[in-house]
This record gives structure tokens, C-alpha cells and sequence, in this order.
């Protein structure tokens, strides 16, 4: 079915237009949300915090986008959002470590293994995945949607809602930040 | 420098590994978790609700506004009844001219 007819069959509450909404768009919102969060479990998650969302606020999409841009601006948000907490609830239970009140232990992040990565860079595509997990925030999204969705600069800047070589300008430095991170980190573990 | 470019060559494989990567899929039933989860959130936005409502403090403040609201509507109402009822009875008094009750306003015919 067209998108535009299935969006709004979806603005009138139609159920299986939303059924197929979900089935046509749901591996591209999980693939951002675990490239971005790197946990299976949690990339669930966000997928379905995602498609709620688009349920609820679907009037609200004006069609001056793609509707896959205003998905994986959705998927970006909640996947940051989702990071976030993630991280504010990491640094409380180390503050309580810190008192004496270490019910929680905290764990050390396994390696992320992406289930899409060819068998043979396995462990080298784990390495990079933790390095992007040092990444600030902009250079993460901008990496992660050109490199796990194959998204061109320009659908980045839409994305991201900015200009193409603010785009450029955040992939050179991810790259440059990656290339010393990974230099540091092999050098330390040769 | 033998060891730095093997360096470097490690560094750029390691950059280049995620070419030819197949988009990750979400376990089955991704719809209907959505589902339940939409559900899910009508039944806790009653919930939500009647938990506001059922909050002393709410309850409290709701049954001071009603008795005042009635309060209100009380006393403008006998204050407009009382009005309107000292005006039925001047008509009346005039109606039959029991309004003169003075003595020296009356007046005595002459024989």
C-alpha cells in the first residue's frame, strides 16, 4: 500500500494500517536504536516507545518530511532519551557504592556484538562499536546513521535538522576521535 | 615503524568493519507488544486519574469549592427572594392603601 495512504488510514485509527506500519518500518528503528543504545534488549524497547509514539502523535505528521525521517528522528530521541537515563541511574548506584549501600553491584558493559556484522570483523566491528559508544552525542548519531543505515549526508541533515557540512564536520571528527581512541586502545593492548 | 603501520592498518580495518553489515531485525511480535503496551497506557491513564481524584487533598479542596460555590448561589438567592418579596408587599399596601398608617396623614372630612 502507498505511504501516504497508509499514514492516513493510520490519522483515522485503522489498525491494520498501523499492523503494517510497524512491519514495514520496525528493523529500520531497531537497527538506529541498537547501533545508538548497543543492547539488544533496550533497542526493543525504544522500537516499541517509538511506534507508540508514532500511534499517538501521527496527526501531528505534516508530510513536509518523509515519514522515515520523522521515524528516525523519533528513534533518535528515545534512543538518547533511553541512554540518558540509563547513564543518570548508572551514576546514582555508583554515589550510593560510594556510601556504603552497594546492593546494586555495578557491572562492567559486555561487548556489543551486532548481529548484522559479517563473522569475520566480529571482534573488530565490537572494538568500534565501543569506541562509538565513547563518542559525543552528535558525532554518535551522525556515525551511526551513515554507517548502520547507510544514510547520505544530506538525509543525516534532515534527520538531525541541520545543514549538510555541519554534517560533514561531525563525521570527520567522529572519525578522527575514533581513529585516536582505537589507536590508544590497540596500543595499550598489544 | 614497521609496528606503526601495522598500527594504522588495524586502526582502518577496524574502522572499515562494519561495511557490508545486514540490518538488525527485533524478536517476533514486535505488534503486539506495541499493542499492549497502547493498551496498557489507556488503563494507566484511568488509573492516573482516579488516583488524582481520590487524593485527600483533592477530595478535600473539590468538597470546600462545592460548599462554597453553594454557599454563593445560597445567599444570592435570598437576598433577590427578600427584594422581591419586599416589593409584592409595598404593591399590595399601596393596592389597598394600608400604607398610611400615620395618623395626621389622614384626612377627616368635614361634616
Amino acid at each position: 500500500m502507498d505511504e501516504q495512504i497508509l499514514i492516513e488510514k493510520l490519522k483515522q485509527g485503522d489498525e491494520a494500517a498501523f499492523k503494517q506500519i510497524v512491519e514495514t518500518w520496525q528493523n529500520m528503528v531497531f537497527n538506529t536504536a541498537i547501533g545508538i543504545l548497543q543492547n539488544a534488549e533496550d533497542a526493543e524497547d525504544v522500537a516499541q516507545e517509538v511506534f507508540v509514539q508514532v500511534y499517538e502523535s501521527v496527526k501531528a505528521f505534516k508530510s513536509e518530511s518523509k515519514f522515515s525521517t520523522w521515524l528516525y528522528r523519533i528513534t533518535v530521541s528515545k534512543a538518547l532519551d533511553h541512554l540518558r537515563r540509563k547513564k543518570r541511574k548508572k551514576r546514582f548506584a555508583y554515589i550510593q557504592s560510594l556510601f556504603g549501600n552497594d546492593n546494586q553491584t555495578i557491572i562492567e558493559k559486555p561487548d556489543f556484538h551486532h548481529p548484522g556484522v559479517v563473522l569475520d570483523n566480529k571482534e573488530r566491528a565490537a572494538l568500534l562499536f565501543k569506541g562509538i559508544g565513547q563518542l559525543p552525542e552528535n558525532q554518535k548519531i551522525a556515525f551511526t546513521l551513515h554507517k548502520l543505515e547507510g544514510l547520505s549526508y544530506q538525509e543525516i541533515s534532515e534527520v538531525m535538522k541541520t545543514s549538510v557540512s555541519s554534517v560533514e564536520s561531525l563525521m570527520h571528527r567522529a572519525k578522527n576521535n575514533l581513529r585516536k581512541w582505537l589507536t590508544t586502545y590497540l596500543q595499550n593492548n598489544e | 615503524m614497521k609496528n606503526k603501520k601495522h598500527m594504522e592498518q588495524e586502526v582502518d580495518k577496524t574502522l572499515n568493519s562494519l561495511e557490508g553489515l545486514q540490518r538488525a531485525a527485533p524478536t517476533p511480535f514486535l505488534f503486539t507488544r506495541v499493542k499492549a503496551s497502547l493498551e496498557n497506557d489507556e488503563k494507566s491513564r484511568w488509573t492516573l486519574a482516579l488516583a488524582f481524584i481520590s487524593r485527600p487533598s483533592v477530595a478535600f479542596a473539590t468538597i470546600l469549592i462545592t460548599l462554597f460555590v453553594n454557599a454563593i448561589i445560597f445567599f444570592e438567592f435570598r437576598s433577590e427572594s427578600a427584594q422581591a418579596s419586599g416589593e409584592g408587599e409595598q404593591l399590595f399596601a399601596n393596592e389597598y392603601n394600608l400604607a398610611n398608617n400615620n395618623i395626621y396623614d389622614s384626612t377627616i372630612e368635614p361634616e
